[in-house]
């Protein structure tokens, strides 16, 4: 968790929000963002550079939104209504699924968003 | 050409964006070729009813304002291949778009689909307008409350204005039980008072809550009422003629137990 | 609420049923809502009786007064027009 923080706060355009950001609110910004709250559905992250979330992603994230294929998207409780890293888009499968329990990870792998736990010990697909 | 039809009301939570979404779906059911348009702008809700929230990527605002094509910013549903939704914006305000660029969407869906419905926003101020700029036919919705049908009265007179004559009225949430019992309304009280035709009274119904949480309209459950009802609707649009479905029926206790029966 | 009201109330005979009060109350209502005239309209209105009273008779134009009143479920332009004189010769 502490490397993923450091390489995501390494660039200088890194901006913090200290709320939970609500239905109808967005945030957009051209380098990172971390969020010391919840991202509820109906809200949206767009992010030039990484996204962590110290809270739960229940709406829609979007990394990487210029272009950048390295960007992720991190939070304690990842279950986002719709995921998006550079122009790969990705969102929940249909019927009941459980929350995650444990921070997690999204990045790119092979042309796919791939979720994996921040242990890096065993790999979640969408 | 397809037929443009708007939801409205008027006043809030009355079952507009419950209407539409069964109305619609009613619709595809029947064969026709059918997009639903969420007008509401800010307070998108048409998604979630649908159960297609986690598919949008682009939205009405998109469309109009030109950052996407209007085939990219329509979603197929999952369960029928001649339903399609345009979803609102959920991040920008009801001035994003104007009438004249909603007269012009309209005009658009009309060579591709067979129904445009369109769910209208609550409150008689812009979105409205914009909601009801391309519609042809107006659906006004209510409920047996004296709010609701005020509201509806003003919709009905704002409608009239704007060159919507004759506008339907759906009746929602109607309790058979209490209109016997003389403690709410009746269908015929509330048409006496508005003089619209009627297009459909929809009862109370538990599974409309039930298929809401699920994102699948009741109009697919074939043992839900308000589901039959809006069936009956649905028909009643494309021009067949449905009588108007008895509500005291399955409400004494044996037809009840029969219902538990054959649910489990 | 006294026992024979309860009684009448549990078995559903209630004779003052509340539908017709609502009933009652939105036809109120509504007359007062369809006749529902913008100020624009009402101060046109004052404009024209300015000019054709002005015809015949002096009058206070400053308060002059034109309003729409309601009771008892109908309704009444009221228009109170101090009068200065006669115009003569009208």
């Amino acid at each position: 968790m502490k490397e993923m923080l450091d390489t995501a706060l390494s660039s200088e355009n890194t901006i913090l929000i200290q709320k939970t950001l609500r239905s109808g609110q967005s945030i957009k910004h051209s380098g990172n963002v971390v969020i010391l709250g919840d991202v509820n559905p109906g809200a949206e992250v767009v992010a030039g550079g990484h996204v962590v979330v110290m809270g739960a992603v229940r709406g829609m994230v979007h990394a990487g939104a210029f272009g950048d294929e390295n960007a992720t998207v991190t939070a304690f409780c990842l279950n986002p209504i719709q995921l998006r890293i550079c122009n790969y888009i990705t969102r929940i499968p249909d019927g009941n699924h459980p929350e995650p329990t444990e921070p997690e990870t999204a990045r790119i792998i092979n042309q796919g968003i791939v979720i994996e736990n921040i242990s890096l010990q065993g790999n979640r697909l969408f | 050409m397809g037929e443009v039809l708007v939801i409205t009301s008027g006043k809030g939570g009355v079952g507009k964006t419950t209407a539409t979404a069964n109305i619609g779906t009613g619709l595809a059911l029947m064969g026709k070729k059918i997009v639903m348009v969420d007008t509401d702008i800010g307070l998108r809700n048409l998604d979630v009813v649908m159960g297609l929230e986690n598919r949008i990527v682009y939205d009405i605002v998109d469309v109009v304002q030109g950052n996407c094509r209007l085939k990219q910013a329509l979603i197929k549903d999952k369960r029928f291949e001649n339903m399609y939704l345009l979803p609102a914006a959920q991040t920008k305000d009801k001035t994003a778009v104007s009438e004249e660029q909603m007269k012009n969407l309209s005009d658009n869906l009309k060579t591709e689909f067979d129904y445009i419905v369109i769910d209208c926003p609550a409150g008689i101020e812009q979105g409205f307008k914009n909601a009801i700029a391309g519609a042809e036919k107006a659906v006004v919705v209510t409920t047996p409350e004296v709010s609701a049908v005020r509201d509806a009265d003003r919709i009905v007179g704002l409608l009239e204005s704007s060159g919507l004559r004759e506008p339907k009225l759906i009746i929602n949430r109607i309790r058979p039980q209490m209109v016997k019992k003389g403690d709410m309304m009746s269908m015929e009280d509330i048409i006496e008072i508005l003089a619209v035709d009627l297009l459909g009274v929809v009862p109370d119904d538990e599974s409309v809550v039930v298929s809401t949480n699920r994102g699948e309209p009741a109009v697919m459950d074939k043992a839900s009422r308000a589901g039959q009802a809006f069936r009956n609707i649905s028909q009643r649009i494309t021009g067949e003629e449905i009588p108007l479905m008895n509500l005291e029926a399955n409400s004494g206790w044996l037809e009840k137990i029969k219902r538990w029966v054959t649910k489990s | 609420m006294n026992l024979l009201e309860f009684l009448n109330r549990f078995f559903g005979r209630d004779n003052g049923a509340s539908k017709d009060v609502a009933k009652e109350r939105l036809r109120l209502v509504l007359v007062h809502d369809r006749v529902n005239i913008s100020p624009q309209v009402v101060e046109a209105l004052k404009e024209d009786l300015i000019s054709v009273i002005n015809k015949y008779m002096e009058i206070d134009q400053a308060s002059l007064e034109v309003s729409l009143n309601s009771s008892d479920g109908t309704m009444a332009l009221v228009a109170n027009i101090p009068v200065l004189g006669i115009r003569r010769g009208a």
